[in-house]
């Protein structure tokens, strides 16, 4: 739909690159391209039907006609704009973030208390992270942060085998020298296809203390109701030797601001697969609750729920629709987009 | 069903009790039982290792040595030579081994090594069919490696377990992972599975070549040269293990810590991958290093060894529930099977 005539101007063309099925290098990147013929005029046009639909076009354009010069010519990779890949226009200043709590695990179905003891995924738990990896198979993703605990790396591993974009998650190794230099990737080609996955004890759920591994009935038999209720709802009140949601929300949000906000800061798109207190404590920072409202927050398992960040502000965007919800609807335009090349990659 | 009636007589007595409850087939071995009332004789009936039938438990007492009068401390175990009795049943323990199946990488065709590359839709499959294979053998401790591939494949495979022990990760990376992960309940710990992870169970270490497209390497370095670092035993990639250095870490990881383990009647499953799997399959069959180099292991369909009076018996891959034919390897975990059979009625 794009008639292209140029004129005659050299100016710096910002293209959104056809995909292709045998992958692609640039993702959504900028690339500059050299005009120099004559007589060619440019013609733009951005698609995007507002309600379900996407055109299925050839090539949208969007140009923007940078400053006329004469005659240099520019090497069309080598422009420092080249390296976004985040799927939107250069140096974008808005990125997804992707919060999944993980689905049940074989001490929920027990009704035992967890914790930090790292108890794995029920069937019931599997199925919970391939139905959340659906819901978000449309979004783009950069960078993955996890819990220490396998039921969440493993919730953010099944949710991503459903994602369209195919790119291979790999989980980071830091613990020794010899992991690091063993866990060593060796072609670019590959590692551009590759999503570093980041596991932080820092994400990891409340540390219930000596309440980990008892039966929750049996604990109110010990200790009483009320204390229970107290550990368990209160802000600040920690079981015997276990963190209080205020001690855990120091450490994660801690996190947070540390490591997983300057990557939201530089475009890159961010998922989290970790636990009840710690997204809620995440979340606190975020919708900037108050200790009281983060007490009565209930986080659905295996729903992710999506955010934008942009120009420094979080904006909550509610949970993505699964794929059989009546409606496509796109959260923002540069997302609607990312949807649609991954639609024309596909086909 | 035992008239217990006790002679004049002290002695050690072992006592073989087989409980239904959470102990399942825990062995009380060699505990000893000071006898000294009057007037009793112990109605021994002997018992094969292993049986258990359901709501009563059975004791198999056997007499050691006999002395007079002295009074012995019941701790203390009398020597076990005096009777005509096997004293020391026959450990037998199961060994499971189980390669992960397809890994994103695999899928890719690139060279994955120890690279933490996560399993396919396939690969969940095909670790959720193992489990299946295995819902009937006993698992008491599980072993995978570092990397991600293997340890999903252990925790989905053991969602199929009848059993329905829960497995949980042992943390040991530093003093507090260590102080967090701890559990707090008697009763849950006997219900729990430990897992133990470690590096020396990875994938071979392919150095350079990690990341890089199979057909690439060849056009780049000539397929005979990569056949000689796929398939040889002793020349590594550049930067890389060869087979023997990865055996050589894997074998000796499972000598040191996974056969006392069987030794002491511990059931082990072991998580891992194709090499490291294959050294270790060398060590318990035997193999030349010619003979290991030709050893294909299929992915996800689990092998089953017996550990039995410190030799491995090898006992092929366990059959699908739908398979024709329940056959049971060893009356044991004939009894084992029964035992779930029943529990689940």
């Amino acid at each position: 739909m794009a008639s292209a005539v140029f004129h005659q101007t050299i100016g710096n063309l910002l293209s959104q690159q056809h995909l292709h099925n045998s992958g692609f290098h640039q993702e959504f990147g900028n690339v500059s391209v050299n005009l120099i013929s004559k007589g060619f005029k440019v013609y733009t046009g951005l698609s995007i039907s507002r309600k379900g639909g996407y055109s299925s076009g050839k090539r949208n354009f969007s140009v923007v006609q940078g400053s006329a010069s004469q005659t240099s010519v520019v090497d069309p990779l080598s422009t420092p704009s080249n390296d976004s890949k985040n799927g939107f226009q250069k140096k974008s200043s808005e990125a997804a973030l992707i919060l999944i709590r993980h689905g049940e695990s074989l001490w929920n179905e027990k009704n035992l208390f967890t914790g930090c003891v790292d108890v794995p995924l029920t069937k019931k738990g599997v199925e919970e992270a391939i139905e959340a990896g659906k819901r978000i198979s449309n979004i783009p993703v950069d960078m993955i942060y996890t819990s220490s605990l396998i039921r969440a790396q493993m919730t953010a591993m099944l949710a991503m085998t459903q994602h369209r974009r195919r790119k291979v998650p790999i989980i980071m190794h830091n613990e020794s020298e010899q992991a690091r230099a063993w866990s060593q990737i060796f072609s670019e080609d590959t590692m551009r296809q590759s999503i570093p996955v980041i596991t932080a004890w820092q994400l990891n759920e409340r540390m219930y203390g000596e309440l980990q591994g008892l039966n929750k009935q049996e604990t109110a038999d010990r200790f009483g109701k009320e204390k229970v209720h107290e550990w368990r709802r209160s802000y600040d009140i920690p079981p015997p030797n276990g963190e209080s949601l205020e001690m855990c929300a120091e450490r994660a949000v801690a996190y947070f601001k540390d490591q997983i906000e300057p990557q939201l800061c530089s475009g890159k798109h961010v998922m989290i697969a970790a636990h009840g207190n710690s997204l809620r404590s995440i979340i606190m920072y975020l919708d900037k609750l108050t200790s009281q409202e983060v007490i009565s927050l209930e986080l659905s398992t295996g729903i992710p729920m999506l955010y934008i960040f942009k120009e420094g502000r979080f904006i909550r965007k509610g949970s993505p629709a699964g794929p059989t919800e009546a409606g496509v609807y796109a959260y923002t335009r540069r997302l609607a987009q990312y949807r649609q090349k991954l639609d024309e990659m596909l086909h | 069903m035992d008239a217990g009636t006790l002679h004049n007589q002290i002695g050690a007595v072992q006592l073989h009790i087989c409980s239904n409850d959470s102990g399942f087939l825990r062995k009380f071995r060699n505990s000893s039982l000071q006898c000294i009332s009057k007037g009793f004789a112990l109605d021994v009936k002997l018992l094969s290792k292993g049986i258990c039938n359901s709501k009563h438990g059975k004791v198999r007492v056997t007499y050691t040595s006999l002395c007079h009068a002295s009074v012995v401390d019941p701790a203390l175990r009398t020597s076990l030579s005096a009777n005509d009795y096997n004293q020391k049943p026959s450990i037998e323990s199961s060994l499971i081994l189980i390669r992960h199946g397809e890994s994103l990488w695999n899928e890719k065709n690139l060279f994955t090594g120890c690279v933490d590359v996560p399993l396919t839709k396939r690969g969940i499959e095909e670790a959720i069919e193992a489990g299946k294979r295995i819902s009937n053998i006993p698992v008491d401790i599980i072993y995978t490696s570092a990397l991600i591939r293997a340890q999903m494949t252990a925790m989905l495979a053991m969602t199929q377990h009848r059993r329905k022990k829960v497995p949980i990760i042992t943390h040991d990376e530093s003093e507090q992972a260590k102080a967090w992960s701890q559990i707090f309940s008697d009763e849950t710990n006997k219900q729990s599975i430990p897992v133990i992870t470690a590096w020396q169970l990875n994938e071979r270490m392919y150095g350079e070549l990690q990341g890089l497209n199979k057909k690439e390497t060849a056009e780049r370095y000539g397929k005979e040269k990569v056949h000689d670092w796929r398939r040889s035993y002793d020349i590594p990639p550049p930067n890389g293990e060869s087979l023997e250095m990865c055996s050589q870490r894997a074998v000796a990881y499972f000598r040191e810590k996974i056969e006392p383990q069987l030794q002491s009647g511990k059931n082990v499953m072991v998580a891992a991958h194709g090499n490291s799997l294959r050294s270790i399959i060398m060590y318990l069959d035997k193999l030349t290093s010619q003979e290991v180099i030709n050893l294909e292991l299929s992915t996800g369909v689990p092998l089953l060894y017996i550990y039995k009076d410190t030799k491995f018996i090898k006992r092929g891959s366990p059959v699908g529930p739908t398979e024709a034919g329940v056959y049971a390897y060893t009356k044991s975990l004939a009894l084992y099977r029964q035992k779930l059979d029943e529990m689940f009625q």
